[in-house]
């Protein structure tokens, strides 16, 4: 289902479910408008006042004026008496247990130690939910990213500011000081990127937020008008020795047998080479030859050191 | 529709009568005194066994009993408000706040509709949100529509979760687990559980997961391994610690794992705990000759015939 399209009831249970919340939300939220209510509950107007005349019609057995409840929307805005039995929320489900208390736990990991209040308010929570809907605590979700530096790159990119950033660059391993003018943050297969016009590459660039070591405004300049330097790709063919689960993973090729050639290309030839040696031997580099003889040479270093 | 209308009104009708009242109600009584039951009496029994199953699979719970012990011949019903209700204790607009910011980290994950309901029930509460003192970092959830209820329900009932997994050696395996925690990290989701074949705890990765899971009855008498940590889902005991040596200014990706660190000169000596040897060994020769390993001898057993590979396939 497309989100945010309003979801007209199609089962009477799901309308049942919905009935019975919308009374304790009207009964704390007394004036709300039909179509600020529609949207709290993702539905349309015409269906949320198709579900307030059901629920006007509802009440204690005897069902006269007095037993029934008494809602009033006519006027476009919403408010409601006489519905003490439903007036208190309904209990969480297990489903939705199981959101909160994950939810709670990365939320910590986000969270600096200094704040202790917030580390505290949420061991609470976690613990109080899970009871209620007999969850086991052994779940834990953790982010990699720091509160401070996601603070800073939100600051900048609202201020339209520079920032000096520590970046982890994995393929090299190095940590290098770039400025940046950060754009926007984007969200791509579980991870937080930053994307970023860099001083130093002259170039738009994406980085991985968990991978920003430490981040501080900086003075700009405007970006310069400098074509930027296009790398070029890396065209590469390994052969599998042994097939492994790393294997198919790093290379996302779950299709393989001993003698398997795959072809394929990276912008770094860090990568390649690095990619070869965590294999393990599982692979065989077959092309470029460079980056094969270089990486036999560094591989006997490596081997002499330990049987030195 | 006016079967829908109806069918809901039905079941609020029954919820509020079932709530209303401190003494267990009969069925007699509920056909004669809430509307919408008509029909024969068959057709009446077959609408509330079903409206009471529905009332049920909305986690509502329904409690069976006699209002009158010495003619307990016809069952009663009733609904306890302090089951129906939502009680978390005392509630503080902090609270309040930090449980809507845990919801919005499903944003467009499996469970967004179950965390936005939630955040509907809490909202009812009436609490004002207390936005000030909040922490401003955004977490989020990856998931590729993981059944995560299911594994959870499976956890907290002890239940065995069969499925097909690839192994390390990519060759594809039954698995029959009592799982014992789910955890989130870097965009993986990893499940521990105690393997019934080896009794042994072991950890997988969703991805790794050929298939869904089909969940079973489980073993009687099952008790949650002592030394299992649900934070790194392994059994501490078995964690020793790699000591090796790290290049100044490099393997940022390995010091992030270690336990302890000292400088000796143009290296810094780290330890490791190893939670998982392949894992860590991999991680070892990808940062080439910028790391060297002193100890377990099994790691240092593993890396060097990896480099002898290495070299007789390159040389």
């Amino acid at each position: 289902m497309a989100k945010n399209t309003p979801k007209n009831a199609v089962s009477p249970l799901e309308r049942t479910s919905r009935l019975l919340d919308l009374v304790p939300y009207i009964n704390t939220h007394q004036g709300i408008s039909l179509v600020d209510l529609a949207e709290v509950f993702e539905v349309s107007t015409n269906q949320m006042i198709s579900d307030l005349t059901t629920l006007w019609m509802c009440g204690l057995p005897g069902y006269t004026p007095l037993e029934l409840m008494d809602l009033d929307f006519e006027s476009g805005y919403v408010t409601i008496s006489n519905a003490p039995t439903l007036a208190r929320p309904r209990s969480i489900t297990h489903e939705e247990g199981v959101a909160l208390v994950l939810g709670l736990d990365v939320l910590r990991s986000g969270i600096s130690t200094e704040r202790a209040d917030l580390i505290e308010a949420i061991g609470s929570l976690s613990q109080r939910i899970a009871r209620l809907v007999n969850l086991p605590l052994a779940l834990s979700a953790s982010s990699d990213i720091s509160h401070e530096v996601t603070t800073s790159v939100k600051e900048a990119i609202a201020h339209r500011s520079g920032l000096l950033i520590s970046y982890h660059s994995l393929y090299k391993d190095e940590i290098s000081a770039r400025v940046v003018l950060p754009l926007e943050m984007l969200e791509s297969q579980g991870y937080l990127y930053l994307h970023a016009y860099c001083f130093t590459a002259l170039d738009f660039r994406h980085f991985r937020i968990d991978r920003i070591q430490s981040a501080n405004s900086a003075e700009i300049e405007k970006p310069s008008t400098v074509p930027p330097v296009n790398p070029e790709k890396i065209g590469f063919a390994v052969k599998v020795v042994r097939p492994t689960r790393d294997v198919a993973e790093r290379f996302q090729e779950s299709n393989l047998e001993a003698g398997t050639v795959l072809k394929s290309s990276s912008f770094s030839q860090h990568w390649i080479a690095r990619s070869v040696l965590a294999s393990g031997g599982a692979i065989e580099l077959l092309s470029p030859a460079d980056i094969r003889s270089d990486l036999a040479k560094r591989a006997k270093v490596i081997l002499n050191r330990y049987e030195g | 529709m006016p079967t829908v209308s109806r069918k809901s009104e039905r079941l609020i009708n029954l919820t509020i009568a079932l709530l209303a009242t401190k003494r267990f109600i009969t069925k007699s009584e509920i056909f004669k005194t809430i509307e919408g039951y008509e029909g024969s009496s068959e057709s009446k029994e077959r609408m509330f066994e079903r409206d009471k199953e529905d009332l049920r699979s909305l986690g509502i719970e329904i409690e069976v009993g006699s209002f009158d012990p010495l003619f307990n011949d016809e069952a009663g019903y009733r609904i306890k408000q302090e089951r129906y209700q939502l009680d978390l204790g005392e509630i503080t607009a902090l609270e309040i706040s930090l449980l809507s910011l845990a919801a919005q980290a499903w944003q467009g994950a499996s469970l967004d509709d179950a965390a936005q309901r939630a955040l509907v029930k809490l909202n009812s509460l009436g609490i004002a949100v207390d936005e000030a003192n909040l922490p401003d970092s955004i977490p989020f959830f990856s998931d590729e529509g993981l059944d995560l209820p299911k594994i959870t329900r499976a956890i907290a009932e002890h239940q065995i979760l069969e499925f097909t997994y690839r192994n390390y050696d990519l060759s594809v395996e039954n698995r029959s687990v009592v799982p014992i925690g789910l955890s989130t990290r870097s965009g993986y989701w990893y499940l521990a559980g105690v393997d019934q074949s080896i009794e042994e705890v072991r950890t997988f990765r969703f991805d790794r997961v050929i298939g869904t899971f089909t969940v079973k009855r489980g073993p009687k008498k099952f008790e949650t391994p002592e030394n299992f940590d649900s934070q790194t889902l392994f059994e501490r005991v078995k964690s020793i610690d790699a000591v090796i040596d790290v290049r100044r200014g490099k393997g940022t990706s390995l010091r992030a794992l270690a336990s302890s660190t000292k400088s000796i000169g143009e290296w810094d000596q780290i330890q490791i705990p190893i939670l998982d040897i392949k894992t860590l060994s991999a991680l070892i020769l990808w940062h080439g000759d910028d790391v060297y390993v002193h100890s377990p001898m099994e790691l240092r057993a593993i890396i060097i015939s990896s480099l002898e590979d290495i070299v007789g396939a390159h040389g």
